[in-house]
């Protein structure tokens, strides 16, 4: 079972972590696991493009079934594994509507976040404006103050959806984990600083911290005046 | 059931679209439809704002929940009426495999088209810079000879996933509308062209047919020399 699957992944990569939380979550541990250096261009290596074209993490395999791209390897998962570890998706139509709304909202929450701090990144060195991350920074205060009102609403002690972990959690935790160690304040957005401090508890998420950060809230500190 | 629900939309809106044809898929013909005018900015108005606090369409409410965000809702479709009209997941664990990823390689599809056609629309124009919007050109190339190529891969006639419409068709397909509304050549893509000349006479498609496109059949030619 396990064993038939292999994951091509990098250390920090939001992405990757939402199909290790999801492996963990079905009890899928013993999978084929290869970390790869982001660095050292190892996601534009030939094992990667054997999987995946686009020459991107997380790639995917099951047996012979490749699924690249986060969210559809954690839908794959649940679907196939239905029965088994952590139940994804949950039966009550409010909370599955609540978690799919959530989880295709975390697309957007992920974007202005990776606009924010990933900017260099993505825009070429000629091409980058004080103006243009200065609006993409206000775009992540009003996206992060509304998922802050999200879970005060919820209430405390609550997942994204409700009472239990769903895959809204699986593809949302680790953006709001890049928060923190980032240095989003906690005290700034403690409704977000108490998920955070919830999720982190969790197995599935201890098991498949990325290895090259530290255990607590130390990291860079490009978002402490956000 | 299809009265309890409600769809707030803009015509010509990809997003949108995907969750008209999920309606129409799924028999659920009967819908409250409230067409709204981007050009008078309706999709900024209270009546968007009291389901979807983003001030975006589509919003969706099925009775007493709301399902905003596109794939959400074609999500939600799916897994509340999954006996009912067209079945858009399928068993089969290579086809979901499939369809899973291209419904989420999809985003990226969508993203690249949008980045070129929306450039004016998404960057203000003291930031607008010819070397980006070649840069959103090049990447769109790109993207669209992959599509291409994902389509030669499969036998004629053939929907994105296999032989089955699936929810990659219902998510995909209004993207690859929009690109020959654009002006997209069909001879440089004769298999999208092909995709598209096909799937454009399905009764769900035909139904939710962008209103102002079948007002003014003349597109724009943005895309004519990608």
């Amino acid at each position: 079972m396990a064993q038939d699957m292999t994951l091509l992944w990098c250390s920090g990569s939001p992405p990757c972590w939402r199909v290790m939380i999801a492996l963990e979550e079905k009890k899928l541990q013993g999978y084929n696991s290869k970390l790869l250096s982001f660095e050292k261009m190892e996601h534009k290596s030939q094992q990667v493009l054997d999987i995946n074209p686009r020459g991107q993490l997380p790639s995917f395999k099951h047996g012979n079934i490749v699924v690249n791209e986060s969210y559809a390897a954690c839908f794959y998962l649940e679907s196939q594994f239905k029965s088994q570890g952590t139940k994804l998706i949950p039966d009550g139509t409010e909370e599955q509507a609540l978690m799919y709304q959530r989880m295709f909202e975390g697309l957007t929450f992920y974007d202005k976040l990776s606009a924010a701090i990933f900017y260099d990144y993505y825009v070429p060195e000629g091409e980058r404006l004080e103006s243009a991350l200065k609006r993409n920074k206000e775009a992540l205060v009003t996206e992060l103050k509304l998922w802050e009102g999200y879970l005060e609403k919820l209430g405390s002690g609550s997942y994204l959806a409700g009472k239990s972990l769903t895959l809204a959690d699986v593809i949302v935790f680790p953006t709001v984990a890049t928060l923190f160690i980032f240095g989003l304040s906690a005290e700034r957005y403690p409704k977000l600083g108490e998920y955070y401090a919830l999720m982190k508890e969790r197995p599935s998420v201890k098991a498949s911290w990325p290895p090259h950060w530290p255990e607590n809230l130390m990291g860079q500190d490009t978002l402490k005046d956000m | 059931m299809a009265r309890n629900m409600t769809l707030l939309w803009g015509s010509g809106s990809p997003p949108c679209w995907r969750v008209m044809i999920a309606l129409e898929e799924k028999k659920l013909q009967g819908y409250n439809s409230r067409l709204l005018s981007f050009d008078k900015q309706e999709h900024k108005s209270q009546e968007v704002f009291s389901i979807n606090p983003r001030g975006q369409v589509p919003s969706f409410k099925h009775g007493d929940i709301i399902v905003n965000e596109s794939y959400a809702a074609c999500f939600y479709l799916e897994s509340q009426f999954k006996s009912q009209g067209t079945k858009l997941i399928p068993d089969s664990p290579e086809e979901v495999a499939l369809m899973y990823q291209r419904m989420f390689e999809g985003l990226t599809f969508y993203d690249k088209l949008t980045a070129v056609i929306f450039y004016e629309y998404y960057v203000p124009e003291g930031e607008r810079l010819d070397s980006a919007l070649k840069r959103h050109k090049d990447a769109l190339t790109i993207e669209l000879k992959l599509w291409e190529g994902y389509l030669h891969n499969r036998d004629s006639g053939s929907n994105l996933a296999g032989k089955s419409f699936t929810l990659a068709d219902v998510v995909i397909f209004p993207t690859v509308a929009t690109l020959f509304r654009f002006g997209l050549s069909e001879k440089r893509y004769p298999k999208l062209g092909e995709y598209y000349a096909l799937l454009r006479k399905r009764p769900s498609i035909k139904a939710s047919w962008p209103p102002h496109w079948l007002e003014n059949t003349k597109g724009q030619d943005t895309l004519k020399d990608v």
